[in-house]
């Protein structure tokens, strides 16, 4: 009797889970294996790219056999597949959308094929955790085994991604992961919901830092919405009011606290707002900013200010800020906007376009980028060519002059066209045949009026101008620049 | 002398260390320092180059007498830009000096530099004997000195000067190196005549030989000889581990440049033409220029307030100084050897008048120059002798940029590496005769707040621009009288430094007192009556 009860009883549960459209998700039924051969662009050498490399996640499915996992796996990628744990099936897959500044990804098979996905369950997202909430690190070996890890989440702050300059909403939670999986980029879940993705582990103090779901939900909406707006931006830099002095000197009295606006970007949202520099905000969308630049969010608790526009708001929403401008109370409705890296005078990071280049004779022009700057190693402010350092930290007083983008010589690959250039490199350009250069575009148009079939080419350095006869640079583009440097296109400009 | 052009130019920098032996372990602490913007590594090659073939014997080498040759021992205070108000870091040396006069010796600058105290020792003869420094010229790493007391030398017959060795001729360096107590002699032969970096002021260029004989610390300032003449003073090595069997000395006619100068009793340094060019190697370049024979030089930049500020343009094509024909590689025919152009320059003295052939707009003409120092390039140098500048103001500590500055605080800001990079190269001089950068901050109940504000470029005091740290006294000591506030802004930074005016005089002698610091600015200079009023305004 009891025997028969229990086998029914094991029946009855077996029947139930059956059809895979009543499962909830499990890790061997809601992740799939990302991999990712990336080739990066050499910004040195900008006609070519460099050795590929391998990258693996495990990802959360989600509706529409979609699999999420983060930007920096799918960044400059150039062959991406989908895989199944257990069984090893394989598919091609491509970037369904992408955000670098929010670090996530959504990936899609190439061809539409149900049959891959078939048994297995898509995840929602949950976007409720907070403090004290336990938390599981989903993991499947290679053979399909999943691993569960527990982890409890004791604190949520504003942290940064993947960008240097990207800070967003991070859960940290602390308990041991023991890493089985060809990955550590792995998906957090909360009750068979996806709660976020693991961006990096401690193991000395077992600390996971955790891209939290809200911001998932968020790209996952935009993406839904057809046009994809990304997360807005401010466009401000602020300082702390702690000092009571400078308080004095602000006249904000006790009540009052809030913090010093000491920056505001020319075109961003605080500035069309007439955010100015000297401003102090008091309070956004209602919330009361502190002395350090906090609020009080009724969710997280103590939360830095810059979730208030990057994680609650959204591009084209208009945000209340109160402000105290000399003395007096005011505020202003920002609408919210987004800066893409390619607004800019320097991009801040370019992915999955080869960069900007122009190749005269020998002379090798590009288009100053964050990313160039980066090839001279984690101490580029103080390795790189300073001249172009000095004009990446103080871009407006360049955009002042008219400029788009920075072009500036590279570097000079030896030929005869530029005989006697050969040590001339980092020269930042400002004329080339009478004409302003404001982007590599101008510089190619620049380039169709040589006078007296001689470039005269100008730079804010020495040796301040030089000369290079259009025929013969034209022959060694022609010429040498195929058979000697493996370079058979001479110029990339703008192309996705 | 020929000032070291600023970055692009692909004039290579020697890595040379200043050889004079250290004596105490003081002086060992100075960490070299790190590369600084516009410094550009010399590029080495990665395979020694062959061995020069055998030399041949010298004549007479034997004759020549070392009782001239004088080991030269020196105390010094290393002044502490970190720490401006104290008194400086004591260390020592040792170097080689010998007689060319009566009690008149030739040594290094860098020898007796910072010196507290300088003491000559003759071979052989235990006793110290106090000498005085004459002149120092830092420009060309050369010294005079004399003796207190001249008797211990009476009788020793000077060294001859000699002319240029030629290539591939032996010369023997005598002097006091390290490994052993008494006088040495190395010898090698002449391996090569440039126009190289000296690397005491490290900002200047000069005619240089370079020899194969060991030269180590110790040698420094003695003698190189040729046929019982000197034909140099050994002044510098290769610090690097590539370069093997490089010494340098520093030949005759910078030598008989500063006995000439200090003729009239002062050294009045080398006078420099201001103005950097470019070589013409292509042929869009000639033809664009209009440069038809192999003569001519592209100048690329005139500095402001230099010798040819107003004369010569950018983008002139200069034929030839003082009728020498000047080659489209910048070197010039001068006294049978192919030399620097600069070469000519280096000869004359301020006030002189250079005679200067000109291309412009494809018309010849001729133009003159009349020869002065210039100075803004002494931000990149390394000076000497120069008690640091200060001024500090409750707690915050105002001081001008400048190498020794760099140095002692590591300083990494983008704003002020390119201020010091640049300084030349932009005319930053022109609206800056000082950068005034706020170095420190001395903690204290008063600036607690302000951690992370330095360093930075001081850009307005009290809303007075600051142009030098004589500005920065004066806005400070005389701030606006409608304001209970002093405020200070930094390049780059929206948030101003914000102190409260009646709070300060309190905190001001507080910091003093905690931090020792008993005069709480120096600016050379400094009338005693803006001293004394400033100091009134401080005790108010």
């Amino acid at each position: 009797m009891t025997a028969l009860k229990k086998s029914l009883a094991a029946a009855l549960i077996a029947a139930c889970l059956a059809p895979a459209t009543f499962a909830d998700p499990e890790p061997d039924l809601s992740i799939l294996q990302v991999n990712v051969t990336a080739q990066g662009w050499n910004f040195r050498q900008p006609w070519q790219k460099l050795s590929p490399a391998d990258r693996t996640a495990l990802g959360p499915l989600m509706e529409g056999n979609k699999v999420l996992t983060t930007a920096s796996i799918v960044s400059d990628a150039v062959y991406i597949e989908l895989e199944k744990p257990g069984s090893g099936e394989k598919i091609t897959a491509k970037v369904d959308a992408v955000d670098y500044e929010a670090n996530l990804a959504l990936i899609a098979p190439v061809e539409a094929n149900e049959k891959f996905f078939d048994g297995m369950v898509p995840m929602d997202v949950d976007p409720t955790p907070v403090v004290g909430d336990e938390l599981e690190i989903w993991q499947v070996e290679d053979n399909g085994t999943p691993v569960v890890n527990k982890a409890v989440i004791t604190k949520i702050d504003i942290d940064q991604y993947f960008l240097d300059s990207s800070y967003f909403l991070i859960y940290e939670a602390t308990g041991s992961v023991q890493f089985r999986a060809a990955s550590r980029l792995l998906p957090i879940a909360r009750g068979g919901k996806l709660a976020g993705l693991l961006l990096s582990y401690s193991t000395r103090d077992q600390v996971s830092s955790i891209l939290a779901a809200p911001i998932i939900e968020h790209f996952l909406k935009d993406v839904a919405e057809g046009e994809y707006d990304g997360f807005p931006n401010l466009g401000l830099s602020y300082a702390p009011t702690l000092d009571d002095q400078f308080r004095k000197y602000l006249n904000l009295n006790g009540d009052d606290d809030g913090v010093f606006v000491s920056g505001v970007q020319k075109g961003g949202s605080a500035d069309k707002a007439g955010i100015k520099e000297g401003d102090v905000i008091l309070a956004v969308d209602g919330h009361s900013i502190d002395r350090r630049g906090d609020y009080e969010d009724p969710k997280y608790g103590k939360l830095n200010l810059s979730h208030l526009v990057k994680g609650a708001a959204t591009v084209g929403q208009e945000l209340k800020i109160d402000l105290l401008r000399g003395g007096e109370k005011t505020s202003v409705n920002a609408k919210l906007e987004r800066k893409l890296p390619g607004e800019y005078l320097v991009d801040s990071y370019m992915f999955d376009r080869g960069p900007n280049f122009l190749i005269l004779g020998g002379l090798l022009f590009q288009e100053l980028t964050l990313p160039y700057l980066e090839t001279f190693g984690d101490e580029w402010d103080t390795r790189a060519p300073f001249r172009l350092v000095y004009t990446a930290t103080h871009q407006e007083e360049f955009e002042d002059e008219g400029r788009r983008k920075v072009v500036f010589l590279s570097g000079v690959l030896p030929s005869l066209s530029t005989q006697g250039y050969e040590g001339l490199h980092s020269l930042v350009v400002t004329k080339v045949n009478g004409k302003q250069i404001t982007d590599m575009k101008a510089l190619d148009d620049a380039l169709a009026s040589p006078k007296d079939g001689i470039h005269r080419i100008e730079f804010t350095d020495f040796p301040k101008v030089i000369f290079v006869d259009a025929t013969m640079a034209q022959q060694d583009n022609e010429s040498l620049m195929p058979n000697r440097y493996h370079i058979f296109k001479t110029k990339r400009i703008d192309e996705e | 002398m020929k000032f070291r052009p600023i970055p692009a130019r692909a004039a290579s920098i020697l890595i040379a260390a200043a050889f004079a032996a250290p004596l105490c372990a003081t002086a060992q602490d100075q960490e070299p320092p790190e590369a600084l913007p516009g410094e550009v590594p010399e590029e080495i090659p990665a395979s020694p180059a062959p061995p020069p073939p055998p030399p041949e014997e010298e004549q007479g080498s034997s004759e020549t007498s070392f009782e001239a040759i004088a080991q030269i021992e020196v105390s010094t205070i290393v002044p502490d830009f970190r720490t401006p108000w104290n008194a400086g870091r004591p260390g020592g040396g040792s170097g080689t000096g010998f007689l060319i006069g009566e009690n008149v010796f030739l040594t290094n600058a860098h020898v007796v530099s910072n010196a507290s105290k300088v003491i000559i020792r003759k071979v052989g003869d235990p006793a110290p004997h106090p000498a005085k420094i004459l002149h120092i010229a830092h420009d060309c790493d050369l010294a005079m000195l004399a003796l207190e007391d001249p008797e211990p030398f009476q009788g020793v017959e000077p060294l001859q000067i000699g002319g240029v060795p030629k290539l591939d001729t032996t010369v023997k360096v005598v002097g006091y190196p390290i490994g052993g107590e008494r006088i040495s002699v190395t010898r090698g032969v002449v391996s090569r005549i440039d126009f190289r970096p000296y690397s005491h002021s490290g900002v200047d260029l000069h005619l240089t030989i370079q020899i194969d004989a060991a030269i180590n610390p110790g040698n420094s300032g003695g003698p190189v000889i040729q046929n019982d003449r000197v034909v140099g003073v050994a002044f510098q090595g290769y610090s690097g581990s590539v370069a093997q069997n490089t010494g340098y000395m520093i030949p005759v006619p910078v030598i008989q440049r500063f006995l000439k100068d200090v003729e009239d009793g002062s050294y009045d340094h080398y006078v420099d033409l201001s103005v950097s060019e470019f070589q013409i190697q292509n042929p869009a370049q000639r033809a664009a220029l209009g440069i038809t024979g192999n003569t001519g030089v592209m100048i690329a930049g005139v500095q402001a307030t230099g010798s040819a500020d107003g004369v010569v343009q950018e983008g002139d094509v200069l034929l030839a100084i003082d009728g020498n024909p000047v080659f489209n590689n910048g070197l010039v025919k001068f006294e049978g050897e192919l030399v620097n152009m600069n070469e000519i320059v280096e000869r004359r003295f301020a006030g002189d008048v250079l005679k200067l052939t000109l291309l412009r707009d494809g018309k010849e003409m001729e133009v003159e120059a009349a020869l002065k120092r210039f100075l803004p390039y002494l931000i990149q140098a390394n000076e000497y002798e120069k008690r640091p500048e200060y001024v500090m103001y409750a707690g915050l500590v105002f001081q001008p940029l400048d190498r020794q500055l760099m140095v002692a605080h590591g300083l990494r800001d983008q704003t002020i590496r390119y201020y010091f990079g640049n300084y030349v190269n932009d005319e930053l001089f022109k609206e800056h005769p000082e950068v005034i950068i706020l170095t420190t901050i001395l903690k204290d109940s008063i600036n607690t707040f302000l951690e992370g504000y330095a360093p930075a470029v001081v850009e307005e005091i009290n809303g007075t621009t600051i142009k030098t740290l004589a500005d920065v006294q004066t806005a400070l000591a005389n701030p606006p009288a409608d304001s209970d506030f002093v405020t200070v802004k930094l390049h780059g930074e929206g948030r101003p430094i914000v102190l409260e005016k009646a709070r300060v005089p309190e905190a001001h002698q507080r910091i003093m007192r905690q931090y020792q610091i008993d005069e709480d600015h120096y600016i050379e200079g400094e009338s005693e009556d803006a001293a004394a009023k400033s100091e009134a305004n401080n005790n108010r």
